[in-house]
């Protein structure tokens, strides 16, 4: 399939020299002098190494069709990540680099989409939006943080990420953060 | 409460960036510049292929419809003032374009300083952007050392020299730079101009290494790069530069082409290009060639990216958090 430099994202895999790469991070820039383009920088799913590309619009880029699975997150041990297939209860251990970024984002129990490629999971994606308990929302210090003190302080959720909110929340509620900015949305009343 | 909590969170952050704006006014009132103000809503706007104006509709009291365009620059307006003998002038505000990413290191709304000076070249515009740099560095003491340092200034000869080994001196021309592209393993289109083809071989292999530790200026372009800039005495490039630093490229500085016919030329060929990208086609500025024709003397002029400043300042990677709003907050995407 021929893609278009704005289809080439994070998690995406693409053909390249008779190989296939995940793209773990893309970069769109527009110059103003000659045409935009996407740099991006993928790894190599046989050979595990790291290039970084630059596609044109005119470039013929052969982005791959890839299965996403559905997969429960169980519990981190050493240096990996269990994930099981909930509907054939196979197991995955996977590790940092293929987490990645998403590492942080992640709670016991909740539900991830692996980017499977031969029964192998290359990468992990999770929800845009995902709620969190607050477990530590201490009172808000003025001039502790990058903030003005006034309307944001930084609280501790469920799973050790910190993340700022605003200074109304307290220990015990829920909060829904983006995963990809890392900021804070809305307050989930139940 | 979304756009209230992202200007809390990057509060120093813009008390920094309002510091920067105010020492940059200050620097260059300290050295007799005017600040002048340029419309921001125009007819017509640059005709760069790949810098897409947005169209906006203004009506008179009699709802009589205008169809206009944010400026992209307010280079015309500012050599319409130099026509009429403003000498050293400024113009630091929004500038708008179009088909830009939200975030990253763009926002289609977005801060540019640019500034003239009446008898003067290129070479005095990279002193001003070095000065300038090291004035904001020391006046709010970041101390940062790679800026305060002795900036790199190199050639656009040496650096291919240096980073693809190549005499650019033999890739002046189209055919010539496609044949560089295929060797070098690109797969250039057949058709594509010598601007797209110099950029493959740049953006890959030249601009990743550049400006890495001090910021660095690249001079001298090849002059079909450079619509709006005086040629070098041997006829081969343009007196043109841009300052790279951290892999950002911040500013982009031309001694001004002063010859009305010439520039028309380029502008009608320009125009062209756009018709053929099937991008917004509108016609050549005939005010501003007028300009040329009364005369703008000999002078050099630039713009500099003062988000993309401002982020090396507070060493930020996305430009988001440099703006007291940006766009991907105003439409919440």
């Amino acid at each position: 399939m021929a893609g278009s430099i704005s289809e080439v994202k994070k998690g995406c895999v693409i053909k390249h020299q008779g190989d296939l790469f995940l793209v773990t991070e893309s970069r769109f820039t527009n110059p103003g002098k000659g045409s935009p383009f996407v740099t991006a920088k993928m790894k190599s799913i046989t050979k595990g190494k790291t290039i970084e590309m630059t596609y044109k619009p005119v470039d013929d880029i052969a982005i791959v069709e890839v299965q996403n699975q559905r997969l429960q997150y169980l519990y981190k041990s050493g240096a990996f990540y269990s994930f099981m297939n909930n509907d054939t209860y196979e197991t995955y251990e996977l590790e940092d680099e293929i987490v990645g970024d998403s590492a942080k984002y992640l709670k016991d129990g909740m539900e991830v989409y692996g980017v499977m490629y031969e029964d192998r999971v290359i990468a992990v994606s999770i929800a845009p939006k995902m709620q969190y308990k607050v477990v530590d929302a201490p009172p808000a210090v003025k001039g502790d943080t990058a903030s003005s003190g006034r309307l944001l302080k930084e609280v501790t959720l469920e799973n050790g990420l910190i993340v700022k909110a605003p200074i109304f929340i307290k220990t015990g509620e829920t909060i829904l953060i983006n995963t990809d900015t890392g900021e804070y949305c809305e307050r989930i009343n139940e | 409460m979304q756009h209230v909590y992202h200007i809390d969170k990057n509060f120093q952050k813009l008390k920094t960036r309002f510091a920067i704006l105010k020492l940059i006014r200050e620097f260059l009132w300290q050295d007799d510049f005017i600040e002048i103000e340029a419309p921001i809503v125009v007819k017509l706007p640059g005709q760069e292929p790949n810098i897409q104006p947005i169209p906006v509709v203004v009506k008179d009291d009699k709802k009589k419809k205008f169809a206009g365009f944010l400026h992209t620059s307010p280079e015309y307006t500012m050599k319409k003032m130099l026509a009429t003998g403003f000498e050293k002038i400024f113009y630091l505000g929004k500038c708008f374009r179009d088909e830009e990413s939200f975030g990253g290191t763009h926002n289609p709304e977005f801060t540019m300083l640019e500034w003239y000076r009446q008898n003067a070249s290129y070479y005095d515009l990279m002193d001003d952007l070095e000065n300038l740099s090291k004035f904001i560095n020391k006046k709010l003491k970041f101390n940062n050392k790679n800026i305060a340092k002795k900036w790199k200034r190199q050639t656009m000869k040496q650096v291919w020299h240096e980073y693809v080994g190549v005499n650019l001196d033999d890739y002046l021309e189209r055919e010539s730079m496609l044949a560089l592209c295929i060797r070098l393993g690109y797969k250039p289109q057949k058709t594509e101009e010598y601007e797209e083809l110099f950029y493959r071989i740049f953006l890959n292999k030249v601009e990743p290494f550049i400006g890495k530790d001090v910021p660095t200026i690249i001079y001298e372009f090849p002059k079909c790069m450079a619509s709006l800039s005086k040629q070098t005495k041997d006829g081969k490039y343009a007196e043109r530069f841009e300052l790279y630093y951290n892999g950002i490229e911040l500013a982009n500085v031309y001694t001004e082409l002063n010859e009305a016919e010439e520039q028309k030329t380029r502008l009608v060929a320009e125009r062209l290009v756009r018709r053929k990208n099937k991008s917004l086609v509108y016609d050549v500025d005939e005010e501003f060639i007028d300009a040329l024709r009364a005369g703008i003397g000999n002078c050099a002029g630039g713009a500099l990216g003062v988000d993309r400043l401002v982020m090396i300042f507070t060493m930020d990677k996305n430009i988001d958090n440099v703006l007291g709003l940006p766009m991907s907050k105003i439409f919440n995407t």
